[in-house]
């Protein structure tokens, strides 16, 4: 039977980062193919090369035995392919059939909403969706929003659908309707392309899956001739990426204790992070990750608990305290919370640190003083500017992540909260990062390295914490880590 | 003629007296485009002012006279331009820190109610200190009325600019109550306050008809700037402005900063409702202020949202305005096409003067 899609050889660079390194791709008609990996191995960025948001920089693309060259989303779906984001598309306000017809030539110049909810409440019949065409998008629950998303593909004749974490943000009930609607649109000869982190679900719906990793294909099986451990396994590969330095001292006192510290999004937390000690949190995207980092930095409110930093409690201390006490904290966020991208080098290096010298004398700044700070730190972290005065937004992501760290470590804090800090970054950047993170841990400071490349977990952590649905699934120490059970761990299997 | 005269300066230019990157990139092509705007905007008013039946040469000859045609009218001029810049300056603080104040109008109409009573009621004495008295009356007023916006804006998270906007509306009419009321002359038959004693008059400006208020709001104006680039409240101002989440996450308070800037905003704003009423009118009159607040806000877009820029911003509005009174005065140019002239050109020269997104 011939494929409805090829992809050859797809490579797709930024910068010095392979996001895909000759990745190829077949889906046939009536085959829900799952396509696997952890966050950065590649799975966005195919996709986004297949759907036109990004052009590849090699590899072909041939859809129902034409190529697709140049192309834009435009074409891809007037071809036959659509994308179903993890975020929906749809206007709120607007009801269900008004939504179908947004944006769609075929719905003509002269609306016929009649005529349309006519055709609405026909395909939803047939493939089982439920949806009422008057119904207003913000009074649907997600579930069926996201049917609306798919009612909008089966109506402008898709072929291909593209799944994009569908199931991250349903309530399981939903997620059994959505594989049976899946199912059905199998059985009417659709393609699908299931992404996915969840190896359940992909265990249950798919025919086959390819895993990625690192930008390439790390391997592909039929579901019915692999077990979840294997496909675990393959996500997650064996080469861990430098071998483990831990800290030649045993850890030393507790520096920050948290006991049933719990916010909305995060599942009460009891731990301790001992000096000389990097306690490294994997886990998948948007499992509590981002509510931890912002409870222990004073960017959210705790719910209940305490938390106490070096024996002082400071559950509820503002901001501006927790510095002062040493709590450092480099957020996933660098666009908008980090850093200040219309700002000035000096101006971001003194963002946390305005209230105090070299950048403050009483209320008025000390530019020259900040300025020659800001130059003896630039030389310290290899950070490649101009000079104190360039602006942000100009410099590399590599650039801008060490603005960040220089600020965070050169006050040596008692304890430092790292989230994402080596995303996106090239490989000589991110060792950097970790270098200096492992040289903190090492002068007696505790950490927290929260990253959801297990990869970089491993490489740099004495402990190991696994988080899902808000909370810890597993913590265990790096020597006796197992892949496999971390990988359970992920997929939302407690210990 | 034995040195070459002209190669030390270019050296010296050369080695480091630069002016600032700020000043360079003002200048470059700045100029031209103002230009251009108000070529365009004459040309327009010309043809405007054709329609009505009058000679488009002479109306523009009356304003030139009436803007800067002799010392008394460049005083008017500089009168006029001194409750924008005030005002102005003070708006561009909060845009800076992304909080939107359109509230000035009702902060000057505010302030000069607390202008007059505070001149009114001062036992007299030194003029200086009535004079400061009421100036701080004024500020004061201006101040409170900010506070009530921000305390409805942070206690009940209501939009700012609904709680600045709609202030306005209460603050002109409570000029007419009280001046219908406590601070009215009796027997008037125009709702305005008697006239103030004296003492509490502004200083004018020997050989001008300048009050001693263009200074004032040029210091303000001056120490603003220096606030908004020198201190930490300036820096926390801009980093509010740039973004909130980097502001969390720096430690500053967003709401002390809404207090702190809202509070000082309303405070000049009321200083130049005080300015307005002992410096010009010399009394408190309803309506003194109609309008002031509002353009107050094109003025310090103007001079984009920097202190110091919105200075050369309210002098153009002041002789704009200036030269229009004496256009319809002297020509007889209907008033309502002096506003539509007025709003052309600002409108022409705030397209120029805008950065590209």
């Amino acid at each position: 039977m011939s494929n409805l899609l090829e992809m050859r050889g797809i490579v797709r660079c930024f910068g010095a980062l392979r996001a895909n390194d000759g990745v190829d791709l077949d889906v046939r008609p009536g085959q829900i193919l799952g396509l696997l990996g952890e966050n950065g191995s590649g799975k966005s960025t195919l996709m986004k090369v297949l759907f036109g948001m990004i052009a590849p920089d090699a590899g072909s693309i041939v859809f129902r035995g034409r190529p697709l060259v140049g192309h834009r989303p435009g074409d891809a779906m007037a071809a036959g392919i659509a994308m179903i984001h993890q975020h929906f598309m749809l206007i709120d306000a607007m009801t269900v059939v008004e939504n179908v017809m947004l944006g769609w030539p075929e719905a003509g110049r002269v609306l016929r909403a009649a005529e349309m909810a006519a055709r609405v409440r026909e395909a939803s019949r047939r493939f089982g969706l439920d949806l009422d065409p008057d119904a207003r998008v913000a009074a649907l629950p997600l579930g069926r929003r996201q049917r609306v998303e798919i009612l909008k593909a089966i109506l402008r004749e898709a072929e291909l659908l593209i799944l994009d974490e569908p199931t991250s943000n349903l309530a399981p009930s939903e997620v059994a309707d959505l594989l049976t609607i899946l199912r059905r649109l199998r059985a009417e000869g659709k393609g699908i392309v299931f992404i996915s982190h969840k190896l359940p679900e992909v265990m249950e719906v798919c025919d086959e899956v390819v895993v990625l990793r690192a930008g390439r294909v790390a391997g592909r099986a039929r579901v019915g001739a692999t077990s979840r451990a294997q496909l675990a396994e393959m996500m997650v590969g064996r080469d861990i990426m430098t071998p483990h330095k831990a800290n030649p001292r045993p850890p030393g006192a507790v520096r920050l204790a948290a006991r049933g510290l719990a916010a909305p999004g995060l599942a009460p937390l009891t731990f301790d992070l001992h000096g000389g000690e990097i306690l490294g949190v994997a886990g998948v995207d948007g499992n509590g990750q981002l509510e931890l980092a912002q409870t222990l930095a004073g960017l959210r409110r705790p719910r209940a608990g305490s938390l106490a930093l070096d024996g002082r409690d400071i559950t509820h201390a503002p901001v501006a305290t927790r510095v002062r006490s040493g709590m450092a904290y480099m957020p996933a966020d660098r666009s908008h919370t980090a850093l200040v991208p219309s700002m000035s080098i000096a101006e971001n290096l003194m963002l946390r640190d305005s209230d105090r010298p070299p950048y403050a004398h009483g209320a008025l700044l000390m530019l020259r003083p900040g300025a020659a700070k800001a130059r003896a730190l630039m030389a310290d972290f290899d950070i490649r500017a101009t000079g104190p005065g360039a602006i942000v937004a100009r410099l590399s992501g590599g650039n801008q992540q060490k603005i960040v760290v220089a600020r965070e470590l050169d006050r040596t804090p008692a304890v430092l909260v790292a989230h994402q800090a080596a995303w996106g970054l090239d490989p000589g950047a991110t060792r950097f990062v970790l270098d200096r993170v492992t040289a903190l841990r090492d002068a007696g400071a505790a950490v927290l390295y929260i990253s959801s490349e297990l990869e970089e977990v491993l490489a740099i952590s004495d402990r190991i914490a696994v988080m899902a649905g808000g909370g810890f699934a597993g913590v265990v120490p790096r020597a006796e880590a197992d892949l496999r059970q971390i990988g359970l761990w992920m997929a939302g299997r407690a210990a | 003629m034995s040195e070459p005269a002209s190669s030390p300066p270019i050296a010296a230019t050369r080695r480091g007296a630069r002016p600032p990157r700020w000043l360079q990139l003002a200048l470059a092509g700045l100029a031209g485009r103002i230009l251009l705007a108000v070529l365009l905007s004459m040309l327009c008013a010309a043809a405007l002012i054709a329609l009505s039946g009058h000679d488009p040469l002479a109306a523009f000859a009356a304003m030139a006279v009436g803007a800067v045609g002799s010392a008394h009218q460049i005083g008017a001029a500089l009168n006029r331009t001194t409750p924008y810049l005030l005002a102005g300056s003070g708006v561009a603080m909060c845009f800076r820190a992304g909080i939107i104040n359109i509230g000035a109008e009702g902060q000057i109409a505010v302030g000069g109610i607390g202008a007059a009573a505070t001149a009114l009621a001062w036992p007299g004495g030194s003029p200086t200190l009535a004079v400061i008295a009421a100036l701080l009356g004024g500020a004061v007023a201006g101040a409170a009325w900010a506070a009530a916006a921000t305390a409805i804006h942070l206690g009940r998270r209501v939009h700012e600019v609904l709680a600045t906007l709609l202030l306005n509306f209460v603050a002109l009419l409570l000029v007419q109550q009280v001046l219908a009321g406590p601070l009215g002359q009796f027997g008037a038959g125009f709702l305005q306050s008697p006239l103030l004693p004296r003492s509490a008059w502004l200083t004018r400006l020997e050989g001008f008809d300048a009050h001693a208020g263009f200074l004032i709001a040029v210091v303000a104006a001056a120490g603003l700037s220096f606030a908004l680039w020198r201190t930490r409240f300036g820096f926390a101002l801009r980093v509010a402005g740039s973004s909130r989440p980097a502001t969390a996450y720096a430690g500053f308070s967003l709401p002390r900063l809404t207090w702190g800037v809202m509070l000082l905003s309303g405070a000049l704003a009321g200083l130049a409702g005080g300015i307005e009423v002992l410096g010009v009118h010399h009394r408190l009159i309803e309506g003194f202020s109609l309008g002031f607040g509002f353009k107050a806000v094109t003025v310090a877009l103007l001079g984009a949202l920097e202190p110091l820029a919105v200075a050369p911003a309210s002098l153009f509005v002041g002789l704009l305005e200036a030269g229009s009174l004496s256009m319809q005065r002297q020509i007889g140019v209907p008033s309502a096409l002096v506003s539509v002239i007025e709003g052309l050109t600002m409108f022409f020269v705030l397209v120029a003067t805008a950065r590209r997104p």
